[in-house]
């Protein structure tokens, strides 16, 4: 890529020091996110998926900590910042979209009032002025008579219509990036369809790169461009999400999708990855995923796999490396 | 289905009465609120048929599950389990006798087992509630070939249940079920709480117990990709109503309720055809003042005058087969 990339983490490793020694959490994560691009990160309850995103947005909780490695916003490095300089970042050039719509609106204010204050935060704008744009936000996300409903509380509003409010307030102040951490998990299926739409039209439109974490294989085929699937802290394989989905190369993502149920299914047993994902205080050596995988052979145990260029796709797995052949299936 | 289907649902409905307290009702002159959970639900599970009710949140598919295992007192209509009323049986024995042949499993395996027992013990304690040993050892043997049956080890019961994954306590759930050697098991989104890789397992895990015990399935879920790989009919529920009950193969193939069809069409598509989607549009309406008439016809595509003023029957004229049968106007009238 020769434009700069709106967001590039570069060998991110975050910590957390316990009595019992050091967790690695996450461990040399690389990626980029182009303008206008949408990649997704998948994988299973633990794998560091949210924590990448919180320590993008520097609100990693202590004793957590970022060990190593460089996160860039258009090229200007934001790992490394105090508090202070990182406060006009987030809100203002990265926006935040979590996954329970409820506790990410203060339930004491209307929501006029959230968006502007949050507007008038990082835009130089009077009241009114921010009023009037907060209205226009609103309308924007899909809700109805805004002029109205922007003096109502959170309560006041449906789960999905809270979403499309905390949408609202993550592009008030036009970011370049947002990081949407399971945005839709929390609503109904028609619903969830409703906002995925809703988050694609108003990144395509504005051009915002989009980070969607999310353990959801559907929402990321219905939204992302490129996915990547982490395991244990790190990437297993990352690649156009047409690529990942249709013919994954590393054992755990088509072992993932086999394990997915379809609507057109033929109803046969599932395929099943047996075991579960290791403890952080027990990742085993080599690669990460050898004790579950099908095709484990010596190097797997021993050696770990960086992520290797397959097709158009990277994955970090001993079966795509160039000498693979004389490896045993 | 030969004979008597093992569970019989008939009109059950529950109201939950949701008004502030009498005093403050007097004082702000408002009316009493209640909460039409469950309307007129009515259908059968025949012997080792797993039957599937699918809705979004508030459609009362939970409160139907607690109904028919018998947590829950309906407001209206019976549940009869192999011919046997379970709300008119006076006699509290034969309805545990009752009870024990249907047992619940629920969502959450982290709320539903308690942190302080063994896991020995959280299995042990059906056994012994229902007598089903004599002795420890006796206790003990049935533990471990249960805990051996959901594919953990006998040595796991001197466990707490926090050194347990997700899936490993959802499997101790259902061990924990097991038991009285219930003919049928109620579970109540069994799989939501749990990871991609460990809902598989556990899925799989109910297909071979419903195989190898000849288990009957009530299962309740939001998701219909996991609900059609379980069930062999599936009820769509929408505020309370069944708005279509068809066999499972029938219903992702040509669904006929303008509801059930818009909830198949929002699932995300995993194949990436590229198939182009019908925005849904809105929302499910608060349960305590449902819109007049049929439930849905606010959002519905084919609404006409009569969707507003009378609710539509569930009937299977319209349909092919009698077990498929919709409760639509547009559907009986020809109109889609």
């Amino acid at each position: 890529m020769t434009e700069t990339p709106t967001l590039s983490v570069r060998n991110l490793r975050i910590e957390f020091p316990t009595r019992r020694g050091t967790l690695v959490a996450v461990d040399d994560v690389s990626f980029d996110i182009a303008p206008g691009e949408v990649l997704g990160i998948v994988g299973e309850s633990g794998a560091g998926k949210s924590l990448t995103g919180t320590a993008i947005i520097g609100l990693l909780e202590p004793p957590g900590r970022i060990a190593g490695g460089e996160i860039r916003l258009n090229g200007q490095r934001i790992d490394n910042l105090s508090r202070e300089a990182m406060r006009p970042i987030r809100g203002k050039r990265i926006g935040m979209v979590f996954q329970d719509p409820l506790t990410s609106l203060n339930p004491l204010y209307r929501i006029g009032d959230q968006i502007i204050e949050t507007i008038r935060t990082h835009l130089p704008m009077s009241e009114r002025e921010a009023r009037a744009r907060a209205i226009d936000l609103l309308t924007e996300v899909g809700i109805q008579g805004a002029e109205r409903r922007i003096d109502s509380y959170p309560h006041e509003f449906s789960g999905g219509m809270r979403q499309r409010v905390v949408l609202a307030l993550a592009l008030c102040a036009e970011p370049d990036l947002i990081i949407a951490d399971e945005p839709t998990t929390a609503l109904d299926v028609s619903i969830q369809a409703q906002i995925i739409q809703l988050l694609k039209r108003l990144c395509r439109e504005r051009g915002t790169a989009v980070m969607l974490i999310t353990h959801d294989m559907g929402v990321i085929a219905e939204t992302a461009n490129r996915v990547a699937v982490m395991y244990a802290g790190r990437i297993a394989e990352i690649g156009p999400v047409r690529e990942v989905i249709k013919s994954a190369h590393h054992p755990y993502t088509r072992g993932l999708m086999g394990s997915i149920p379809s609507l057109e299914g033929t109803g046969d047993r599932l395929t099943q990855i047996p075991g579960s994902m290791p403890r952080l205080t027990a990742i085993p050596k080599g690669c990460a995923f050898n004790p579950r995988c099908p095709h484990t052979f010596d190097r797997c145990r021993t050696e770990r796999p960086d992520l290797m260029p397959v097709d158009h796709s990277l994955a970090a797995c001993w079966l795509v490396a160039p000498q693979a052949a004389e490896a045993p299936q | 289905m030969n004979g008597r289907p093992f569970v019989e649902v008939r009109n059950l409905s529950r109201v939950f009465d949701v008004s502030k307290p009498w005093l403050n009702r007097v004082i702000e002159h408002e009316e009493r609120k209640l909460l039409r959970a469950v309307t007129d639900v009515s259908f059968d599970i025949g012997k080792r048929e797993t039957v599937a009710l699918v809705g979004e949140s508030g459609s009362g598919k939970s409160t139907v599950a607690k109904m028919v295992v018998g947590l829950l007192e309906p407001t209206g209509g019976s549940v009869t389990i192999d011919g046997v009323d379970m709300w008119s049986l006076a006699d509290a024995e034969k309805r545990q006798a009752l009870r024990r042949r249907i047992q619940m499993i629920f969502q959450d395996p982290y709320a539903s087992l308690n942190p302080r027992w063994r896991v020995g013990s959280i299995i042990a304690d059906p056994i012994r509630a229902f007598g089903l040993a004599k002795d420890r050892a006796e206790i003990e043997h049935q533990v471990g070939e249960l805990l051996r049956l959901v594919g953990l080890d006998p040595a796991d019961a001197a466990k707490y249940p926090h050194e347990f994954s997700g899936g490993q306590r959802q499997r101790i759930c259902i061990a924990r079920a097991l038991p009285p050697k219930p003919e049928s098991l109620a579970a109540d989104e069994p799989t939501s709480a749990l990871d991609v890789s460990v809902r598989a397992q556990t899925l799989n895990l109910m297909r071979e117990l419903r195989a190898r015990l000849g288990l009957t399935y009530l299962f309740i879920s939001h998701n219909l990709a996991v609900v059609r790989h379980m069930a062999t009919r599936i009820g769509v529920m929408y505020l309370g109503r069944i708005v279509e009950i068809s066999p499972s193969e029938e219903l992702f193939r040509a669904p006929r309720h303008p509801y059930a069809k818009m909830l198949l069409d929002a699932v995300p598509d995993l194949a990436m055809t590229g198939r182009p989607r019908k925005m849904v549009e809105g929302e499910i309406p608060n349960p305590i003042s449902p819109p007049p008439g049929c439930a849905f016809n606010p959002r519905c595509p084919a609404v006409l005058e009569r969707c507003r003023r009378e609710v539509p029957e569930l009937s299977a004229t319209a349909t092919a087969s009698s077990a498929h049968a919709i409760a639509c106007h547009a559907v009986a009238e020809g109109r889609i």
